[in-house]
């Protein structure tokens, strides 16, 4: 479960996040939405331990948490950061290696598990995201709704607690959105991944297809969390004329 | 207007009388003050001083003209006769060169103007265990070779070469006299070999040093002239002969303490009918070898060229770990970090690689006693700091080069920061990196010529050496010397567009 409580962050003398608080329950699919600014992708990037707060914390189960204005040790973020995964928008993946390797990189270089144990696991999600075949081919020979679903193995390969995925679909036209989208609809409805999700998007199609709850920030605040229906009702807080 | 009046007809008449525009010709002589005394050297109020300065305005005034020194590398002296003598050009090369059979077809030599011979100077220290020449022809009783410098290109550079001493000493060829004797006070060689007029000016003038054994094998100083020049050449033989017979020239070797006995025997020269004497060497007394063919020079050359790929082999690997561990410093690093590392960089890269190297083998065994780098190892450790200041910066472009999604992306996956360096960012920016670092490795290969001042012989130094004493095969040397370094250098560049092509297929992130 993670918790976030009065999270404030400023960028110079903005107050990008202005006394977030909000969980996620282990399994669940949180969306957050708002409009472009409103501090989503900061406070995934917070949640991760990319950038630091200035106040608040974020607690990760019983005995994991960052606290605002504290610099986390290295340990704390290896741990952290093994246990929530991230998606990114531009995916990230490492050119200079193959799919097979970008998806073992995490369990080989971060987990220390063995190359042939990494394999196996790389294959398995692989498989699941539909990419058996461009094992062994780069990223740059693969379409942009392909990368993002490598990217997908990649983070689910470390076997994390939780993703957080930052726009994982804005970078890419409607067709490969989908593709990206099914995969994580997918993997969000199996019960064998017990894996809670982050989602910031701006697909509100998607976000009611698979959110269990939404958050909506608006100016660094939550002003609402609850069920897709209600957020985006005509007149809630994430509607079209909100 | 009468002060203006007689300024105007003062400067006309400048114009126009050729008494006082026409200065009186220069005799233009061609040395390297960096030889020092007691040939040319600066005295305490900084003006240049010598036997040589004086004699040189001693000749000028017997030739009716003005004594205008010319400064210019020792053993490329002779070169600059073959310009017009304008404003690079020189008219005599006088500066301790010997009589040699291979100068004196291409620059024929005036009578001789001093008699030396060649001098074995020691550390006082060695005086009981180093008596004399009979101990350069063995081994030292450890089974290592002595260690002997020698000016490049000199009679004593010649002598030094011959069979006598071909195994049982280390020869270390050094431009500078002074440089050589003090690595012998140091201890750091175990001899050098001097004309006697450079070995009394540095022995008179060392607590630690002095001459061991009788010196040997006289030859003479001469004054080189272009071929063409006979009357020159007759007016200077006049003018020496004329400063024997009335003691011009005495006095002035006494007044630099270079007068001795050998001196007598200059008039005999002066006069003798023959000149030069038909000597296969420069000397009185001549050592007969075989002149070499042009393959036997070439087997030196390749082994000097093993020497330029070792030093280029060993210190490039060094540099590329420093530079990288600086770069990382100067990107990832903090304040405190990224500034040593910049001061390192722009210190390197805004100093002369000779004067860092004269810092690592002269100066630093100086500042840290014990720390007495071989010059091989200085001339690696060198090489390698500098170049490492290249790499540091070539590094850093690359490291900037790679989007920062990639560091974000391996940190997320839960890679520790090094993790992610070494697996995900190093790796990138190498690719990038790979065709300035391949231009660096070859300009290496090129630069370890500058390792010549700490006494390495590598492929220029051998080039030079050979070519002085084998001046008939200049062309073909140099040919060769190119040769071979383009055979060192073209498949580094091969091998480089090898992997770049290699390396491009596997792509990159768009920033």
């Amino acid at each position: 479960m993670i918790v976030i409580s009065h999270l404030v962050k400023y960028h110079g003398a903005l107050r990008v996040l202005d006394g977030v608080s909000l969980q996620v329950r282990p399994g669940e699919v949180a969306a957050l939405v708002g409009p472009s600014g409103s501090g989503k992708s900061t406070l995934l990037r917070c949640i991760n331990g990319l950038e630091s707060f200035h106040s608040g914390e974020i607690r990760f189960g019983e005995h994991l948490k960052l606290v605002g204005g504290e610099m986390p040790s290295q340990a704390t973020l290896l741990l952290l950061r093994r246990r929530v995964g991230m998606v990114f928008q531009q995916f990230h993946l490492f050119p200079h290696m193959s799919v097979l390797k970008n998806v073992m990189s995490g369990p080989v270089y971060a987990l220390g598990r063995s190359a042939d144990e990494a394999e196996a696991t790389a294959r398995q999600w692989l498989d699941r995201v539909g990419l058996t075949d461009k094992l062994h081919a780069r990223p740059a020979q693969l379409s942009g709704g392909q990368q993002q679903r490598v990217a997908i193995a990649r983070a689910l390969a470390v076997n994390p607690a939780a993703i957080l995925f930052d726009e994982p679909t804005s970078a890419l036209d409607p067709k490969m959105s989908a593709e990206v989208m099914r995969v994580i609809d997918d993997l969000a409805d199996d019960p064998q991944v017990q894996v809670a999700m982050v989602i910031v998007t701006h697909d509100v199609a998607a976000v009611k297809a698979i959110a269990d709850v939404v958050h909506v920030l608006r100016q660094g605040k939550v002003i609402f969390s609850g069920p897709a229906q209600e957020a985006f009702a005509p007149g809630g807080p994430a509607s079209a004329g909100a | 207007m009468k002060f203006q009046w007689l300024l105007t007809n003062l400067l006309l008449l400048a114009i126009s009388s050729p008494g006082l525009t026409q200065e009186k010709k220069e005799l233009r002589w061609g040395t390297d003050p960096v030889g020092g005394g007691p040939y040319v050297y600066k005295d305490e109020q900084g003006r240049f001083v010598g036997f040589e300065v004086e004699l040189a305005e001693y000749l000028a005034r017997e030739l009716g003209r003005t004594s205008k020194m010319v400064t210019g590398d020792w053993d490329k002296l002779p070169e600059l006769l073959d310009k017009a003598p304008g404003e690079s050009g020189i008219d005599i090369v006088l500066n301790g060169y010997e009589l040699r059979a291979d100068l004196q077809k291409q620059y024929p030599a005036t009578r001789p103007y001093y008699i030396y011979r060649l001098a074995l100077i020691i550390h006082k220290d060695h005086a009981a265990t180093f008596t004399g020449w009979g101990d350069l022809m063995r081994r030292k009783p450890d089974g290592t070779p002595h260690t002997v410098g020698v000016l490049g290109g000199s009679v004593a550079h010649e002598y030094m070469q011959s069979r006598a001493f071909r195994d049982t000493i280390d020869l270390k060829i050094n431009p500078d006299v002074a440089t050589v004797m003090g690595l012998v006070e140091q201890k750091r060689l175990d001899a050098t070999v001097q004309d006697t007029p450079a070995a009394r000016f540095y022995v008179r003038r060392s607590r630690t040093l002095m001459v061991a054994d009788e010196p040997r094998k006289s030859g003479f100083y001469v004054i080189l002239t272009r071929p063409g020049d006979h009357e020159l050449r007759e007016q200077l033989n006049q003018a020496i002969t004329k400063g024997i017979r009335t003691g011009a020239l005495k006095a002035i070797y006494e007044k630099y303490g270079v007068w001795n006995e050998d001196q007598e025997r200059l008039l005999h020269w002066a006069e003798h009918t023959e000149w030069p004497p038909p000597l296969e060497s420069s000397a009185e007394e001549s050592v007969e070898e075989a002149a070499p063919d042009v393959w036997q020079l070439f087997g030196e050359l390749l082994s000097a060229a093993g020497m330029t790929v070792f030093l280029s082999f060993t210190s490039f690997p060094i540099a590329m770990i420093l530079g990288m561990i600086v770069a990382l410093g100067r990107v990832y690093g903090a304040w405190y970090i990224r500034f040593p590392c910049s001061v390192y960089v722009e210190f390197l890269r805004g100093t002369p690689l000779l004067l860092q190297l004269y810092f690592v083998y002269y100066l630093l065994p100086k500042l840290i006693p014990g720390l007495d780098f071989t010059p091989v190892q200085a001339g690696i450790v060198g090489l390698a700091i500098n170049y490492s200041a290249y790499e540091a910066e070539n590094y850093r472009a690359g490291l900037l080069a790679i989007p920062r999604g990639q560091m974000e992306a391996a940190l997320a996956l839960g890679m520790s920061p090094w993790t992610a360096l070494r697996v995900v960012i190093i790796p990138q920016a190498f690719r990038i990196v790979l065709p300035p670092v391949t231009n660096d490795f070859i300009a290496l290969f090129k630069d370890t010529s500058v390792c010549s001042v700490i006494l390495i012989t590598e492929l220029t130094r051998k080039y030079n050496e050979l070519y002085n004493f084998n001046r008939e095969y200049v062309i073909e040397l140099a040919f060769l010397t190119a040769g071979l370094y383009l055979l060192m250098s073209y498949p580094l560049a091969l091998v480089a567009q090898f992997l770049e092509k290699r390396l491009s297929r596997s792509g990159g992130e768009s920033r």
